[in-house]
């Protein structure tokens, strides 16, 4: 019971970690230094890249 | 203003220089045939007024190299949308050789990445330039580089806490549960191993900034905030850690909780600093990058931080002038609506002054550097609200003085009351247990969260509403005020006097009077100047152009019309003058203002102006009245016509004929006997009075005189606005009071609570949020009810 609640508690701090250092890569990277266009980004993009 | 676009045997308008690029992307792709249906009955600026030269051999400074090319960053003067950056975005990348280009809504920059065997800069920026947004090179500013990375710094802190803090607290929650229904032993070890692991970074890398500062308060011998905060944090963390290995329930949360609540906290002022400053490094952003400099018979580029005064440099239409200066040749409209707010361009010529930040709409000019960019106007305003942002509001000040108090007595009172339950047999842990509860209980969290969030809450609100407090000390002393103080011309009335009437001294024409008047003020933007000059030119009368004009501020104007001395102003200025013939009476209209003219010291008539009063004017002195403030009105205007327009608008007092600085000495006056002053203004005329005043508004608000006088700026000059910002800032300040109240009332009663043993940590860590979110609610609530 308590061991495999412990590989549980193991396993979901692991898989946060994968999230949390995605948040790091993503801070470092400058995703979040500009808050207002994404929003936008969205709305413009009906024509795809002819590539 | 409009741009023009000639082809062939037709010349196009276009609204902005974003549809001319429109066009030209529409041309290209053989579709004009658009235009035909359309009708185009403006004219606008010259054709090819915003071309602009690019060369790569200055441009190349500002290329670093990037995976896969080099990379350039741009500022793009000229964004004001989304689909402008669309535009651009979608442009760049189209420039073959360009691998990607971004740009940034906010600060409108782009970041191009290219291949530079494919493309040049001066290719990218010939191109962003064609479809009608001048490019410049962006220039690393050490300074503003250290924010961004403290920014991403502080960012990577708070995310981890929270990401940190959630796992804990799943693991609290069964402990909790465990502590109430009984938990398997072995379990307990394991989920308090697992808080001990995930609390450990949190307290000792996100809470690393409390932890420095604490310690150099310690080293200063200057207990702070961040001490309280740090000894909170570790206290709780450092029992923990010891009953986890000696058996016992842990207070993890209660560490990583304080942490994770101060960086929030953080994060929020830091972002309300940028968003408050965004606009002018925006607007110095622009007026950097590049100048072109006459050296000899040449133009070399430079940087704008090279250029001396003395210098000539060359300003083609499109650009910003990049420092202070003046046209030494050529002529141009000059929009500086980003440094007065004054919506029109203004024609300027050989001789004018120029602002940097502003930009050259029509004619290249040559302009004679007279500041160092360091030193320009637009760098003074910046900063100007650096400093205004660097103050705080007293209040916050008691809250640190406090702490400096506090912070030793409750660890006096823990190591007492340590001492006192460890003396009386209560077991080593037990006592720890007790004392840390009064640690905990006391933590200032709430104390910390009561003033920020509050002025935050309030200025943001009052924002919204159109007020701009320039920092969280106007918004208090706003709140204090006593006397509301106000100008007459301009504020209380329209400020658009009309001439209503000439009244010619004996054997004079009522025209000469009239030509002579508009001579003397045709070079001032005086409204009275303006009226005056209106109506000449709207009743055909021609008036040649005065010379040696002097103007005293709310006096008069002296100075040579067709060679003889001529003066206009009021009845006491022509009396100081020692004008002769003045009569006995100059009988003056019910609301109405009287312009005395003379001429070779002789007196020539007077006119007859009226102003309006604004609509919403008497509602505003009613709203002071009722708020229990006095009112005053102060006027350079004649005494019986001050009274008057007092009455009319239902202020309590009028007093006229002060200069601008009997103004501002009637307000010291006040402020000796103990008042609290709110002086209301417009203008250049009031500026000593908005700055003599404890909190100063400028109703108008474009001059850059009176914003940089002004405490508070409306962003409409509307006088309801006013009513809103002394509600807010009544409002914010109760708030502030509520709060700081709260958390002392909480202080006051947890720590003997907690002394006496009958509270346990835990408990007081769930009283400490509970008091924390109270007080953040609260301030919340100021942002709720913005009208109210």
């Amino acid at each position: 019971m308590a061991s495999s609640l412990v590989a549980l508690i193991g396993l979901s701090l692991f898989l946060g970690c994968g999230c949390w250092l995605f948040f790091l890569w993503a801070v470092q990277k400058g995703e979040f230094h500009d808050i207002e266009r994404p929003k936008h980004r969205m709305l413009d993009d009906e024509e795809k890249p002819e590539k | 203003m409009l741009v023009q676009e000639r082809t062939g045997d037709a010349t196009l308008s276009f609204c902005c220089r974003g549809c001319q690029g429109a066009y030209l992307l529409i041309k290209g792709a053989g579709l004009a045939d658009f235009y035909r249906r359309r009708e185009w009955q403006e004219t606008g600026l010259a054709p090819k007024a915003f071309q602009g030269r690019f060369h790569d051999s200055h441009l190349s400074r500002f290329v670093y190299p990037a995976a896969g090319g080099s990379g350039i960053d741009i500022i793009i003067d000229g964004i004001r949308c989304a689909s402008c950056v669309w535009l651009n975005e979608k442009v760049i990348g189209r420039v073959p050789g360009v691998l990607d280009a971004r740009v940034n809504y906010a600060t409108g920059r782009a970041r191009v990445l290219f291949d530079p065997a494919e493309t040049s800069p001066s290719a990218i920026f010939s191109q962003v330039d064609r479809i009608g947004y001048s490019p410049r090179p962006y220039t690393e500013n050490a300074a503003r580089e250290v924010a961004e990375q403290e920014q991403k710094d502080l960012l990577c802190r708070f995310g981890t806490a929270v990401f940190l803090t959630m796992q804990l607290m799943a693991y609290a929650f069964a402990l909790y549960a465990g502590y109430f229904q009984g938990i398997d032993r072995q379990m307990k070890d394991y989920l308090q191993l697992f808080s001990l692991l995930v609390t450990t970074p949190v307290v000792f890398y996100c809470g690393w900034p409390f932890l420095a500062g604490a310690w150099r308060g310690v080293v200063n011998g200057s207990p702070n905030m961040e001490l309280l905060i740090a000894i909170g944090a570790l206290s709780s963390y450092g029992y923990s850690v010891y009953a986890t290995f000696t058996g016992g329930e842990v207070y993890y949360e209660t560490a990583a909780m304080i942490v994770t609540l101060i960086l929030t906290g953080r994060l929020l002022e830091n972002a309300a600093k940028r968003r408050a400053s965004g606009g002018i490094e925006r607007l110095m952003e622009l007026c950097s990058g590049q100048a072109q400099r006459f050296s000899g018979g040449d133009l070399e580029t430079v940087d704008p931080r090279e250029l001396r005064p003395g210098d000539l440099i060359l300003v083609t239409p499109g650009e910003r002038f990049p420092v202070d200066g003046k046209i030494a040749e050529g002529s141009s409209d000059v929009d500086e609506s980003a440094a007065t707010g004054e919506p029109l361009p203004l024609f300027k010529k050989g001789g004018d002054q120029v602002i940097a930040g502003s930009s050259n709409l029509t004619g290249a000019l040559r302009v004679l550097c007279e500041r160092e960019a360091a030193d320009s106007f637009i760098a003074r305003v910046a900063r100007l609200v650096e400093e205004a942002q660097s103050r705080r509001a007293p209040i916050q000040g008691v809250a640190d003085r406090i702490s400096a108090y506090f912070v030793p007595a409750v660890l006096t009172l823990a190591l007492a009351t340590f001492c006192w339950h460890y003396a009386h047999g209560n077991p080593l842990e037990e006592s720890l247990m007790i004392s840390l509860a009064v640690l905990v209980i006391a933590c200032p969290c709430a104390l910390g969260l009561a003033t920020p969030t509050a002025i935050l809450a309030g200025t943001g609100a009052a924002a919204a509403g159109g007020v701009i407090f320039k920092g969280g000390d106007i918004l208090e002393r706003l709140s204090h005020v006593t006397v509301a103080v106000f100008d007459k011309t301009g504020t209380l009335t329209c400020g658009r006097p009309m001439l209503v009437d000439i009244k010619a001294a004996r054997g004079i024409d009522p025209c000469e009077v009239l030509s002579l008047a508009a001579s003397v003020e045709s070079g001032s933007l005086h409204p009275i100047a303006k009226a005056i000059r209106d109506y000449a030119d709207a009743n055909g009368v021609v008036y040649p152009v005065g010379t040696e004009l002097a103007t005293l501020a709310g006096a008069g104007v002296t100075g040579r019309v067709a060679g003889e001395s001529a003066a206009l102003g009021s009845l006491t200025f022509m009396q100081r003058l020692g004008v002769t013939g003045i009569p006995e009476a100059v009988e003056t209209p019910e609301g109405a203002m009287v312009v005395c003219v003379a001429r070779r010291g002789r007196y020539c008539g007077t006119l007859i102006l009226k102003d309006r009063m604004r609509e919403d004017a008497p509602g505003l002195v009613s709203y002071f009245s009722r708020a229990g403030l006095a009112t005053l009105l102060l006027s350079g205007d004649r005494q019986e016509a001050t009274r008057k327009a007092a009455l009319a608008a239902g202020i309590g007092e009028g007093v006229g004929e002060l200069s601008p600085a009997g103004k501002a000495q009637r307000i010291d006056q006040l402020r000796a006997g103990g008042e609290t002053v709110l002086m209301v203004g417009d203008g250049i005329n009031d500026a000593p009075a908005l700055s003599a005043a404890d909190v100063g508004c400028a109703v108008a608000g474009g001059t850059d005189i009176a914003m940089e006088t002004s405490d508070l700026v409306l962003a409409k000059p509307d006088l309801e606005r006013l009513a809103l910002a002394h509600r807010m800032a009544r409002r914010t300040m109760a708030v502030v009071r509520q709060n700081l109240a709260w958390a002392f009332i909480y202080n006051v009663v947890g720590i003997p609570l907690a002394m006496t043993g009958r509270l346990t940590p835990i408990y007081a860590a769930a009283a400490m949020a509970l008091s924390s979110v109270c007080v953040a609610v609260n301030s919340l609530r100021l942002m709720r009810a913005r009208h109210g």
